[in-house]
């Protein structure tokens, strides 16, 4: 990069700090630069970053007391896509501090820069950082579009190429694997570069691996050597917490969280999970703690979450204080305004809390409007989500109503059997279990039979009206990854017939992305994945 | 017992906070000394010369509380470490940058290797503080030369800093004596630096092998070396 190619790029200056701002604006023009914006809070940067589109983005990490720092604002930035991915984002921070380096890790700066710096220093910094973002270039926009096999094929070669920074394309290729479900390949990988050094992150990477493999032994020896040599490497605590939890030791995952949320207090996903297994343990005063933190720490952050206010008032009903409940879900009603998710788990809740108040009245109107809500925004709804509101229509004796929701959670998930234990379980608290059985079965054989009769039209060649079946079966089971792979396979066998459809290649993606998001590791959407790409790859006919 | 617990966690916070804000100050500091400077360049050699003076004072007060702050956190386990792959030349660029214009203008020759193919596995905000504390030093000490070198060598990455000032005493280059370098008011060694050399490089571990510092006289130009060695 020249100092021309540098004067062209827009510039966003984010400090609390005046004298500052000016300082740097004035390295910056001295430098060439014409276009830079400044604003001195978190939410003024937010706000011109999605009007205007950056090149750079340089943002000092400590921006006050209770305002968004520098972290959440790269969070919200990247998490909401108001910055391209070719941005480039700078930290500037006083010092290395940990309560920075351990918000989202997924949300990393592309650099950091320790105050105070000179403007030779600043220059030398963007250009490398310039021009390393150039060499990533393709491969971000892949995983931008979330066209993760050409990212791997573009990683691939260029570690082929062996260039000096092998092993950051070692790492994105090994997380790649993980994302795609390809956990053999990613454990070689990780592996492989442990006998070499045990760098941290390949050793977390093991231990994921372990951990998604369902290794849970395993994942945990690793996961605790891993913490134990790095203290401070808080992903670590994380994924040994999971593992923790799933070896059925929730109360050392608890320990596991303390530890490191007493190192990261400002990590907000990370009070939700310690709130979450405080409550799973009935430690009613730490899940109480952890949830009022998230909810605090969720009032500059994108990653607030109504389950924050709903798990707080959970907390609150078992403590037998529902009063204080209610005045949380009141302030999470103010909080989120008119989203209809955020509405439906307040509403849910407050039917539970309207129940421990004896207001049996509100109670069942409450739980109705979540069932409205409910049916409106049916696809977009989580499995815990709906499990919740099951429940509360069981518990206020709406049972018609709660099969109905555990129906739909069955039909979207006929094949997984964690979550059918799950909602047997609901079943059996409710007193239901001779029924849920029932039910389940029946769900299940009726997903058996829509699927078998789509199978039917493809393999009697019928493709068009395969895909027309299979799209409306899709509809009404977005979660479905049976139903979603064949409605991508018989358009894809369509197109090998006829050749490319964009609408068809449109929706092939579009179900595609809805099985790798239900799982990742599922055979078939690897097949069909590769599938996908050789079409896309291919001449049109014309 | 607790409250005096609590004392201390309070006032390193207080510490903690009013090194921040001494660091911005002195940021702002620098850089208007840096566009003073440039704006005298060509002019009178002699105010140049004091300007850039202060500036070093400024940087190495700068440096010292940079040193304090990330001893501070490594010894309570609160340094995020992060040792990646880097480019060594990047790291030479960074202090070379830092470093070259304060010492034109004391008249003293700082040069670099070219490392273009070498990456090693370090922290690159510990290790740059390292070779900035001892340029700083060398600053000082040297007569008109510094040289920055680093290569590989017996699976130890070696970054070294020669000058050709009159060496380093001999207390110093006993090896033991190493941990508890004498502090001195009077010559205004605080041992500081070299305690946190030797703290950057114990942090630095390849499965059984950790890092170590050497100081040594003779070296390049007769004067004094400093290395520190990564595995």
């Amino acid at each position: 990069m020249n100092r021309q190619e540098l004067s062209r790029r827009k510039f966003l200056l984010v400090d609390d700090f005046s004298e500052f701002r000016h300082s740097v604006k004035k390295m910056l023009q001295s430098l060439g630069v014409t276009d830079v914006d400044d604003v001195g809070s978190g939410n003024d940067a937010v706000e011109k970053m999605s009007q205007k589109t950056y090149d750079v983005v340089l943002c000092d990490y400590n921006l006050g007391e209770n305002k968004k720092d520098g972290q959440q604002i790269l969070e919200e930035a990247r998490f909401r896509e108001i910055i391209k991915y070719s941005t480039i984002f700078i930290m500037i921070t006083a010092e290395n501090t940990m309560t920075m380096v351990m918000g989202a890790i997924e949300y990393k700066p592309d650099d950091y820069l320790t105050k105070p710096f000179t403007k030779e220093t600043l220059y030398n910094r963007l250009e490398k950082i310039i021009d390393k973002k150039k060499d990533f270039d393709a491969i971000e926009k892949a995983l931008a579009n979330k066209d993760f096999l050409l990212a791997l094929k573009i990683c691939n070669d260029r570690i082929t190429n062996k260039p000096q920074n092998l092993y950051e394309f070692v790492k994105i290729k090994a997380d790649l694997c993980i994302t795609l479900g390809d956990y053999d390949e990613a454990e070689k990988v990780f592996r492989s570069v442990i006998t070499i050094r045990n760098v941290p992150w390949a050793v977390l990477g093991l231990g994921k691996v372990m951990f998604l493999k369902g290794n849970y032994l395993e994942a945990k020896d690793i996961l605790h050597d891993l913490i134990d040599e790095n203290r401070s490497f808080m992903e670590g605590y994380d994924w040994l917490a999971k593992t923790l939890e799933e070896l059925g030791d929730v109360k050392e995952a608890q320990n596991i969280l303390v530890r490191a949320s007493e190192m990261s207090p400002k990590a907000i996903l990370r009070q939700k999970a310690l709130a979450n297994v405080a409550l799973k343990n009935s430690d009613l005063n730490l899940a109480e703690r952890s949830f009022k933190a998230a909810v605090g720490l969720g009032k500059t952050s994108c990653f607030k979450s109504p389950s924050d206010y709903t798990g707080l008032a959970k907390v609150l009903v078992e403590k037998k204080t529902p009063e204080k409940a209610l005045t949380i879900l009141n302030e999470a009603k103010d909080s989120f305004g008119s989203d209809p998710s955020a509405n439906l788990q307040t509403a849910v809740m407050s039917g539970i809390v309207y129940k421990e108040l004896g207001r049996l009245d509100d109670a069942k109107k409450s739980v109705e409007e979540a069932g409205s809500l409910f049916e409106s925004m049916k696809g977009a709804v989580s499995n815990d989500v709906a499990m919740d509101m099951a429940k509360a229509f069981f518990d206020l004796g709406l049972n018609d109503k709660g099969n109905k929701v555990m129906q739909d959670i069955v039909r979207n998930n006929h094949d997984n059997d964690k979550i059918l234990k799950q909602a047997q379980e609901i079943f059996n608290d409710a007193n239901l279990h001779d029924e849920g059985l029932a039910i389940i079965a029946t769900t299940k054989q009726e997903i058996v039979k829509i699927n078998n009769e789509g199978v039917k039209l493809v393999n009697q060649g019928k493709l068009k009206e395969a895909i027309e079946y299979f799209e409306k079966a899709a509809g009404g089971l977005p979660e479905n990854k049976i139903i979603n792979a064949n409605a991508a396979q018989s358009m894809l066998m369509y197109m090998q017939k006829f050749g490319k459809v964009d609408r068809l290649l449109y929706q092939v993606r579009n179900y595609l992305e809805k099985i790798r998001k239900v799982d990742p590791t599922y055979k078939k959407y690897i097949s069909l994945l590769a599938l996908y790409q050789k079409m896309v790859a291919t001449e049109s006919k014309q | 017992m607790k409250d005096i617990d609590k004392q201390t966690l309070d006032f390193s916070t207080m510490l903690a906070s009013a090194v921040h804000d001494m660091k911005n100050s002195l940021g702002l500091l620098v850089n208007h000394l840096e566009d003073v400077i440039e704006h005298f360049d060509g002019s009178d050699k002699e105010d140049i010369k004091l300007l850039s003076q202060l500036q070093y004072e400024a940087k190495r007060v700068n440096n010292n509380l940079l040193q304090i702050l990330s001893l501070y956190r490594l010894e309570n386990s609160l340094y995020a470490l992060n040792i990646a792959y880097n480019p060594v030349n990047d790291l030479l660029d960074d202090v070379y940058i830092q470093n070259k214009t304060l010492f034109d203008y004391k008249g003293i020759s700082l040069e670099r290797d070219d490392c273009s193919d070498l990456c090693w596995f370090f922290d690159n905000d510990l290790v740059c503080g390292v070779v900035n504390s001892i340029l700083n030093n060398t600053f000082r000490y040297t007569l008109d030369k510094v040289f920055i070198s680093a290569c590989e060598k017996d699976g130890y990455l070696s970054i070294c800093v020669d000058d050709n000032g009159e060496g380093y005493p001999d207390y110093m280059l006993e090896e033991s004596s190493i941990d508890k370098t004498e502090i001195s008011f009077k010559t205004g060694s605080t041992g500081l630096g070299i305690y946190f050399s030797e703290m950057v490089a114990k942090v630095h571990k390849n499965k059984a092998r950790q890092g170590f510092i050497s100081i040594t006289n003779g070296g390049r130009y007769g004067g004094g070396r400093f290395c520190i060695n990564l595995p």
